[in-house]
């Protein structure tokens, strides 16, 4: 295949629809910059998984008027149960702690908190997180030093659906702009190939294979989608640089929320390329079969 | 109207260029066919005019030859191969083997005339240095040397149908197909044009020429194939246009 021609084909197509091309690039990077997001977040929800699911299932809060006797009852009772994977003691001096760290950027928050005004507790890890009830049953709220179990796991779920509602939307309005720039593509594609009738018209009769033909189109729309998918990640780590570090650098840093880290955005990055140039070059196939005759 | 004889050698399969048995083409949108029944034979080497008036079958003719149509009914073979069970990654090889002329001339304006003819070679991926070689080759045989920097819009028409005669000769096909390649053109001109396609027609090439100029006809004296309303109505070795001209 005669590399030089192809391309200067290439070229000369990109050229020609100047308008279109753009078009075709700026939704391509828009629905692959979504998808990266999406992404990302899923990647950041599987990680806050790790970070809280691991840790913590049930909480069991004690009684300020708790006694050493109740505490170390309850400790023994953990200690011997079946369901309980691990389990760990946090006192009101480092349950205060943890609530400085996690709450940093809310200085006055912490300043009105009174040291004491946090229960202890048993954080606890159950063999199997389902079974939150059989530990509630086991240390009802409100007797023998208990003030209150709760299921993190709970509240977690919610806090996960949310984040999975926050994914799924992203990746839902990135389907519907990778369709728009698929129906561009297409149109970009069809417009260009009726650019180039008379070339295509002598190449089919002087018998030109199909692939000779085709090519400099399905060309054409893959380096509008590598453009695409650039422009995305370059998006994506402009929002690392300039979002994600410095407007959420607090929660990251007391680990409520991970970090995006530069890997993530590196494993990302070759998935979208793949989508930007293989799903412009299917299309551009796709509608070469369908609508133009070569 | 003697009907053309054919001699033994004729019927050696192997000299066949083309050969039509029974071809039926139906249109969608039509409701008479625009080639009925027609069988014909084409030797390798022979000058064929195509006759009719518009609407008789001449291109879809051409068209079935080139595998642009498939017939709705009966054969179609070119050089032995029969198009209709030809798959769809071999049309570009039947192709090559042929060589297509239009009225229209079908040049491609942003080139000039040797990027003209040598494009139909680099489609087909004829190394560079062929290109380099047989490119003003053709184009002196036609008629066109000092002229290979020129655009086309800078040339004559009849020097235009001259670019497209060399392009399509320039793969030395085996048949030349030329849909009325005078039909722009002034008697004058028409008969260098003539001259040239006789000319590449003594080379071994097959030349079929559909057209309407009988003036053309009636000089050259070659084998007619007359369609009318898709039908053959006249198959004439050394024939004229028509009848009482």
């Amino acid at each position: 295949m005669r590399v030089n021609f192809v391309l200067s084909e290439v070229a000369t197509g990109l050229r020609r629809n100047l308008t279109m091309t753009v078009a075709m690039i700026l939704t391509t990077a828009i629905s692959l910059g979504l998808m990266g997001t999406g992404l990302l977040i899923a990647g950041m929800i599987s990680d806050m998984k790790e970070i809280y699911y691991d840790k913590v299932q049930v909480s069991i809060f004690l009684a300020d008027d708790v006694t050493d006797e109740q505490r170390s009852a309850i400790e023994s009772e953990l200690e011997s149960s079946p369901e309980i994977a691990s389990y760990l003691y946090e006192s009101k001096d480092e349950a205060y702690e943890r609530f400085q760290q996690q709450f940093s950027q809310q200085p006055e928050l912490v300043q009105n908190t009174p040291p004491d005004a946090l229960p202890e507790s048993f954080r606890i890890e159950l063999v199997n997180p389902e079974r939150y009830e059989v530990i509630a049953a086991e240390f009802p709220n409100g007797e023998n030093g208990v003030d209150q179990v709760r299921d993190e796991g709970d509240f977690l779920d919610r806090l996960f659906s949310l984040l999975n509602g926050a994914r799924n939307a992203t990746i839902a309005v990135a389907v519907v702009q990778a369709l728009a720039a698929l129906l561009l593509i297409s149109n970009t594609i069809q417009l260009a190939a009726f650019n180039r009738r008379n070339e295509t018209n002598i190449m089919r009769l002087v018998g030109a294979s199909r692939w000779y033909t085709q090519l400099p189109f399905i060309l054409e729309a893959a380096l509008a989608g590598l453009i695409g998918a650039l422009l995305a990640v370059g998006g994506l780590v402009l929002t690392k640089v300039l979002f994600v570090d410095k407007t959420l650098a607090g929660p990251i840093k007391a680990g409520i929320i991970p970090p995006v880290d530069w890997g993530a955005i590196a494993t990302i990055s070759p998935v979208i390329a793949g989508a930007g140039v293989g799903l412009a070059a299917i299309a551009a196939y796709v509608t070469l079969r369908l609508y133009v005759r070569l | 109207m003697a009907n053309r004889s054919r001699c033994a050698s004729r019927q050696v399969p192997w000299r066949l260029v083309i050969e039509l048995q029974h071809v039926t083409k139906l249109y969608p949108a039509s409701a008479r066919p625009a080639l009925d029944d027609v069988s014909t034979e084409i030797d390798k080497g022979e000058f064929v005019f195509l006759i009719g008036s518009s609407g008789s079958g001449k291109s879809t003719f051409l068209r079935l030859l080139l595998k642009e149509d498939d017939p709705t009914k009966g054969t179609v073979k070119v050089n032995g191969k029969t198009l209709n069970t030809m798959s769809k990654w071999q049309v570009p090889k039947l192709r090559r083997t042929m060589g297509c002329v239009f009225q229209d001339f079908r040049l491609l304006r942003n080139r000039t005339v040797a990027q003209n003819v040598a494009f139909a070679l680099e489609v087909i991926n004829k190394p560079q240095r062929t290109i380099k070689r047989v490119v003003p080759e053709v184009l002196e045989m036609v008629g066109l040397e000092g002229k290979a920097n020129r655009l086309p819009n800078e040339l004559s028409g009849g020097e235009q149908q001259r670019v497209a005669i060399a392009r399509a000769f320039v793969n030395r096909p085996l048949v030349l197909l030329a849909d009325e390649p005078t039909g722009n053109l002034d008697p004058e001109t028409s008969e260098g044009i003539m001259l040239l396609l006789e000319r590449i027609n003594r080379t071994g090439t097959t030349v079929i020429m559909a057209t309407h100029d009988y003036h053309i006809v009636d000089s050259m004296r070659r084998r007619v194939i007359e369609l009318n309303g898709g039908v053959v109505a006249r198959d004439q070795s050394r024939g004229v246009y028509g009848v009482g001209r």
